[in-house]
């Protein structure tokens, strides 16, 4: 879309021949060329672009039509020629350049409108009706602009060196798929690589152990440990989870259901009482902090 | 005792509602005095004995069908205040005092009450009160309603030039009453009035246009009545004014043919003269009884009748005539006029649904404050489908004019609704239809016509969505003549005969159509009646049916449609798993854990031609993308006692075992993989699967025990894998529960990521959150409709109080009172730093669910709280635009498109891609430009990764073709590591389904640190946005600064 409005741009600078330009352009069409090597995705690109011209330009529409697919047979033609091909495209693309200028305008009118859309869709058949009497201003502004904006800074693309983007991103991809076999191998390595590091850990404990002739011993506190910290597997008693499946269990078995006792109605009803006291003071809580948001008006 | 006080913490928020709701009257009192008694200065200044002619008004005269209309001009024979300004019942922001003018008896005929004479004259009279008004000094201006939305009685509303401070859009509304003006027996309403009312040329009784008049010739005695019993009794005011806010809350029942402020104090006097509420209740206790009332009593199907002033009872014969004539009857002290004349069956269905739902919601634990008083049902909200009929110059008229009996408007809303209900049958649980047309100030001058001008609005209530999407109504049996002949007449050359299976031989119609558009089988039978029995056009039929449907569709259909292929290829491949032999531990289950394999992904992948098993090669000449996204799979092993201790190395082993399985699939089946040392996907009928292993430690976690103890200790991953597969399952039951519940959520993630909060808001919290929309519906109903349910969720988003409240999400509806309180708990212990500093917090959406009764699972890192406050801010704008839509006219697909086009100033900085090097270019939905702030850096596009392949690639061996296809190759996602991994002071919005835009923000220091950042990095944006665009050199096209860093 861009790469449009600069070809037109240039085409309206006719005689101003400065150096920048012209490598503008013809960096232009580099990527360019590299867009329509698939003719299938820059169409596919533009194709929401090009639903709201069918709405204003159906005529535009058409013409659009044609020359994207005038281009995309001559890629198809010539395909692998594609350095000989930006030569003879670029008198082709220049003289295009100014009804794509002109539908591009009006797609990014659209574009703009709607991208202040959130706040200003009301007024917004207004807008737009500004925004096109004013387009021609625009441009010249941004011509203005397009000129002040030399010191724009240009990244390259990267693709002589591996070092950042795309490149990189693509080598990596490759780079992280060697292979079954050579994954497997990574990983054998790896296991026996830490297996000696246990073995060597133990060893080292052992030594240790072997050395003082003594261990220290750390007080535990509370209840005893009942499963080897090592291997995982229980050791002592019932561990704790079959122990509070059991407890669980017994308190539905009761043989009185709850209420029976005197107590037990009396315990409820007053931690029932506690639970209703302690929500209703987190209520009070944030009510009072929503009527500091001023919450209560539900219009 | 102390129980009754704790246990009502509503009636602390009722109390402070009804404290911002009240109007202070005592500083009223005195501007509204001097403004009604400068009104009537006015009008007493006008002279009398002119004659008035229907000049003033011809038109109006002209179309409600007056004859002999002039009279001579007299004063008013005085006023006073009256509605609910006098009983002091006003709720904000309603600002309009009533002010009764009672008609002079002079200016009138005896017979004044035929023919429409009456409302000429008082029309006309009206006139001349507002020429006079005009030129009074303290009025600013008068404009024109109505009561009630009767078009032939327009009333005058006036503006002072003063205004009152605390009362904003104060006004004054000039009611004309007609205390007995007429006989009332001639007004009987077995009585015919209105001359052309014929059938067959014998006249008909006029029911409507004789309560019309009777309401005014009783106005001021009704008023007094309520003046009396409101004037007394404090707590009924503020249970009036209660109703008023629910009911305002509410459009479908608020509305002409349904309630109004009047109706409502009519209806708590009549509880409150027939001792169905005494003086012990308090506000709320009233509000719940009348609800009750509305909803369930049986007083209805006889009427309610207010004790009559004079001795002799209501007979039985007048009861039932009443009842014949109107679907809901409120008999005035006068015992001659329905009250409720206006309401239609219709609308008091409507009206005791709500107050059933409404009661519903108060018997909850929280009491329903929020649902009954909070919370706005408007009509988008409400109905799953809606349609706008615009009607402007489209509608035959009847032949005799506007108005008749009923106004002409009221009888075209009951023919569109028995034609629908006809049409529509059981797909519909209600419908409701409403022309709502009297806004128009200007009608009393330039004529009725121009009340057409509104749309007329149509809500439906789905009733199933089996019913809805069902594609054949078989209609009566063949044989039946009668019937058929009927269906025949109504359907048209769409009615056709057919044997069903079971040997019937039935009228019946067929609205055929794909899969995936079955939800336009109602729009498609919507439009088909009403084109063929009201002759509109499809341009004046607007259905909210599939506006936003583009988000989700590329090319010409919907990709959902794709993925019965893919649950057979999931079915096949976990099938292959589990066979799978030549591995120690063998594959005990398989889990899908992607949401495309519980069809609630925006973009479900479809088979891509190089991952299948044979590569065919002339379905290459097609122009194949370059990527495939993966589907993640989860398995679990036979249980071992083998595994290593620590982390690390479990992973590394489950790795292992993958790559096993991969060869294995290879060896023997021929099934492609490729793998990383993470990940492994394998190919399988051209889709890409990403296996897991879930370590069988991670089963503990379905006991929720996660104590300290070593044993149970699970890495994070097998706990994120366990959740995922617990979410997983869950969501793929709430699909077969909901069939409408996947396009919503997929609505809904597209509206996220659109907006660029992909990374604020994971996927899974989305489907939660619309999960809460299906699974929480009240005070609506379930929701039934695409656009229905994607409002809600952003309704939900926007008005949710995220910062006091969490939500909590029962899927399977087995959260007891210990969970809650768990829940409850958790959700206290997050916001505990809330009290010291209001950023202090966690989880700042805390969502709750089953498997996660904490909110550690999605939500606890992000939104933080400026996220979510953007995506409240987000949620909103789209609501009210959403809703727009839907009431408004505007239906240009541009708006629609709006709603989803995110606006770009709002960022600090903006970085656009280069379209074609997104890995699914048709995943984009607009191309963003820019052309707003400092061109900081262009960037050339790179050669090294194109989305599609090239046509020199496809000419190459299969082998080498396959080697080209790049699984779950997402630059953009690199790109944002990237910057999140060297660029702290950024915050990067993006769109991870496909946008070329990534907004950028600067995050705020604390004070402190930055005060030491200034002096150790002196940090200079455009020099960072450079190395920002370096680092994603041949994928960022432009960067613009739009705003620099405050610190600077």
């Amino acid at each position: 879309m861009k790469e449009g409005r600069k070809l037109k741009k240039s085409n309206l600078h006719g005689g101003f021949a400065s150096a920048q330009v012209v490598e503008k352009v013809q960096t232009k069409m580099k990527e360019k060329v590299s867009n329509v090597v698939h003719p299938q995705a820059t169409v596919q690109a533009i194709t929401p672009n090009r639903k709201k011209v069918e709405l204003k330009k159906k005529k535009k529409k058409k013409k659009v039509a044609e020359e994207i697919g005038i281009s995309n047979e001559k890629i198809k033609g010539n395909k692998g020629k594609l350095n000989k091909a930006k030569n003879k495209r670029k008198a082709d693309e220049i003289s295009s350049g100014p009804v794509d200028g002109h539908l591009i305008k009006q797609t990014d009118d659209d574009t703009n409108v709607a991208n202040d859309a959130t706040e200003t869709r009301n007024r917004k058949s207004k807008k737009k009706r500004k925004m096109k009497l004013t387009s021609t201003k625009e441009i010249e502004k941004k011509n203005k602009a397009e000129e002040e904006e030399e010191d724009v800074y240009e990244i390259s693309s990267g693709d002589e060196d591996c070092s950042r983007g795309m490149k990189k991103w693509v080598t990596d991809y490759y780079e992280n798929r060697p292979g079954l076999d050579e994954l497997q191998k990574r990983i054998d390595d790896f296991m026996t690589a830490h297996e000696e590091r246990l073995e060597q850990e133990k060893q080292e404990r052992e030594a240790k152990a072997a050395e003082g002739g003594w261990t220290v011993v750390v007080h535990h506190k509370g209840r005893k440990k009942t499963t080897d910290a090592e291997s995982g597997t229980a050791v002592g008693s019932v561990s704790q989870a079959a122990l509070e499946d059991k407890v669980a269990k017994k308190k539905k078995t009761e043989i009185v259901g709850h209420g029976f006792y005197r107590f037990q109605r009396r315990d409820a009803q007053r931690s029932e009482l506690l639970a209703l006291q302690t929500k209703f003071e987190e209520d009070k809580k944030r009510i009072q902090q929503i009527r500091a948001a001023r919450k209560f008006k539900p219009y | 005792m102390e129980v009754d006080t704790v246990t009502d913490s509503r009636i602390q928020k009722v109390n402070s509602l009804l404290k911002d709701i009240r109007i202070d009257y005592d500083s009223l009192s005195k501007p509204v005095d001097s403004f009604v008694s400068s009104i009537r200065e006015a009008i007493d200044a006008i002279p009398e004995g002119f004659k008035v002619t229907s000049e003033l008004a011809p038109s109006f005269v002209r179309d409600i069908g007056a004859d002999k209309v002039e009279f001579t001009f007299k004063k008013p024979n005085g006023f006073n205040l009256c509605g609910s300004y006098s009983t002091r019942c006003m709720a904000k922001p309603d600002a309009s005092v009533d002010l009764l003018l009672h008609l002079p008896k002079e200016c009138f005929y005896e017979k004044d009450y035929m023919n429409h004479r009456y409302h000429a004259k008082r029309c006309l009279y009206l006139c001349v009160l507002k020429k006079h008004l005009l030129a009074s000094s303290s009025v600013e201006k008068v404009e024109w309603s109505t009561l009630q939305n009767e078009a032939r009685k327009p009333v005058l509303v006036v503006f002072p030039v003063k205004k009152v401070d605390n009362f904003p859009g104060f006004s004054i509304r000039i009611i004309p009453s007609a205390t007995s003006l007429f006989d009332v027996a001639k007004l009987s309403m077995s009585r015919n009035n209105v001359r052309s009312v014929t059938a067959d040329g014998v006249a008909q009784p006029t029911p409507t246009y004789n309560s019309s008049i009777l309401e005014d010739m009783f106005l001021e005695e009704n008023s007094e009545l309520l003046k009396k019993t409101f004037s007394v009794w404090k707590e009924l005011g503020d249970a009036l004014i209660l109703l008023k806010i629910w009911a305002r809350q509410r459009s479908s029942i608020y509305v002409h043919d349904c309630l109004n402020g009047f109706l409502i104090s009519v209806i708590l006097s009549y509880l409150a003269t027939h001792g169905k509420i005494n003086k012990s209740l308090n506000a709320l206790d009233i509000f719940r009884v009348t609800l009750d009332f509305i909803a369930t009593s049986k007083l209805w199907e006889r009427g309610l009748f207010f004790p009559p002033q004079s001795e002799s009872p209501v007979s039985k014969e007048e009861k039932l005539q009443f009842k014949e004539l109107f679907p809901v009857v409120i008999c005035d002290s006068s015992t001659l006029m329905n009250l409720a004349f206006r309401m239609t069956s219709v609308g008091f269905h409507e009206l005791r649904d709500e107050a059933s739902s409404t009661l519903k919601c108060m018997k909850l634990r929280d009491g329903g404050f929020e649902e009954a008083f909070m919370t706005k049902i408007d009509y988008p909200v409400k109905y799953d489908h809606c349609i706008r009929l615009h009607l402007k110059g489209k509608t035959a008229m009847s032949t005799s004019g506007f108005c008749l009996d009923k106004e002409y408007w009221r009888t075209y809303e009951q023919k569109v609704h028995s034609l629908l209900e006809q049409g529509l049958g059981d797909r519909a649980k209600s419908i409701r239809v409403v022309w709502r047309n009297t806004n128009q100030d200007s009608y009393v001058e330039s004529g009725l016509s121009v009340l057409n001008r509104e749309p007329l609005f149509i809500g439906i209530s789905i009733s199933s969505i089996e019913n809805a999407f069902r594609t054949v109504d078989i209609g009566p049996d063949a044989e039946n003549k009668t019937e058929a002949l009927k269906f025949r007449k109504f359907w048209g050359e769409k009615s056709e005969l057919r044997r069903f299976k079971d040997g019937r031989i039935a009228e019946s119609t067929v609205w055929g159509t794909q899969q995936w558009t079955r939800h336009l089988i109602m729009k498609q039978i919507v439009e088909y009646i009403l084109k063929r029995h009201l002759s509109l056009s499809s341009d004046d039929i607007v259905q909210l049916v599939d506006q936003l449907d583009f988000s989700l569709i590329y090319g010409y259909k919907d990709p959902i449609s794709t993925s019965g292929n893919l649950l057979e290829a999931f079915e096949v491949f976990s099938k292959c798993l589990r066979g799978i032999k030549g591995i120690p531990l063998k594959v005990s289950s398989v889990q899908p854990l992607d949401s495309a394999l519980r069809l609630t992904s925006v973009f479900p992948p479809e088979p891509h031609p190089l991952a299948c098993g044979k590569i065919d090669a002339q379905r290459l000449q097609r122009v194949i993308p370059s990527c495939i996204p993966t589907m993640e799979v989860m398995i679990q092993l036979e249980g071992s006692g083998n595994w290593p201790m620590d982390d690390l190395a479990i992973e590394k082993t489950k790795t292992a075992f993958l790559i096993q399985i991969a060869e294995n699939l290879q060896t023997i089946k021929g099934i492609r993989s490729t793998a990383t040392e993470n990940n492994v996907d394998v190919f399988m009928r051209g889709y890409a699967f990403r296996l897991r292993i879930l370590h069988e430690r991670g089963l503990s976690l379905v006991k929720r025990e996660i104590g300290p103890d070593p044993v149970k200790h699970v890495s994070s991953a097998d706990k994120m894998l366990f959740i995922r597969s617990q979410h997983a399952s869950m969501i793929n039951g709430l699909h077969g529960r909901f069939p409408i519940y996947a396009s919503v959520a997929r609505l809904a993630k597209r509206w996220v990521s659109a907006h660029l909060f992909s990374g604020c808001l994971a996927e899974e919290a989305i489907e939660l959150l619309v999960a809460h929309v299906f699974l929480t519906p009240l005070p609506l109903g379930v929701p039934s409709s695409r656009i229905n349910g994607f409002l809600r969720f952003l309704r939900l988003l926007a008005d949710y109080d995220w910062m006091f409240y969490p939500l909590i999400v029962d899927i399977n509806n087995d959260f007891g009172r210990n969970d809650e309180k768990e829940i409850n708990d958790n959700f206290m212990s997050s916001r505990k730093g809330y009290e010291e500093d209001k950023q202090n917090i966690s989880s700042a959406m805390f969502l709750a669910a089953p498997y996660d009764k904490a909110s550690e699972a999605w939500t606890s890192l992000s939104p933080n709280l400026s996220e979510l406050k953007r995506l409240v801010a987000y949620a909103r704008s789209s609501a009210n635009v959403l809703s727009k839509l839907v009431l408004q006219e505007h239906n240009d697909s541009v708006q629609w498109e709006c709603l989803f086009r995110t606006p770009l100033n709002n960022y600090d900085a903006v970085v656009l891609l280069h379209r074609e090097k997104i890995p699914y270019p048709h995943h984009l939905l607009f191309p963003s430009e820019l052309n707003q702030g400092k061109h900081v850096a262009r960037g050339k596009a790179s050669k090294a990764f194109n989305p599609f392949l090239l046509p020199g690639d496809l000419k190459r061996s299969p082998e080498e073709l396959k080697k080209k296809l790049m699984v779950d190759f997402e630059p953009t996602k690199c790109f944002m590591s990237g910057l999140q991994e060297e660029f702290g002071t950024l915050k990067a919005w993006y769109d991870h389904i496909g946008g070329d835009a990534i907004g950028l923000t600067w995050t705020k220091h604390n004070s402190k640190k930055r005060e030491r950042d200034e002096e150790e990095v002196e940090i200079n944006p455009i020099e960072m946005l450079k190395a920002v665009g370096e680092m994603g050199k041949g994928l960022v096209r432009d960067i613009y600064l739009l705003k620099s860093p405050r610190f600077l």
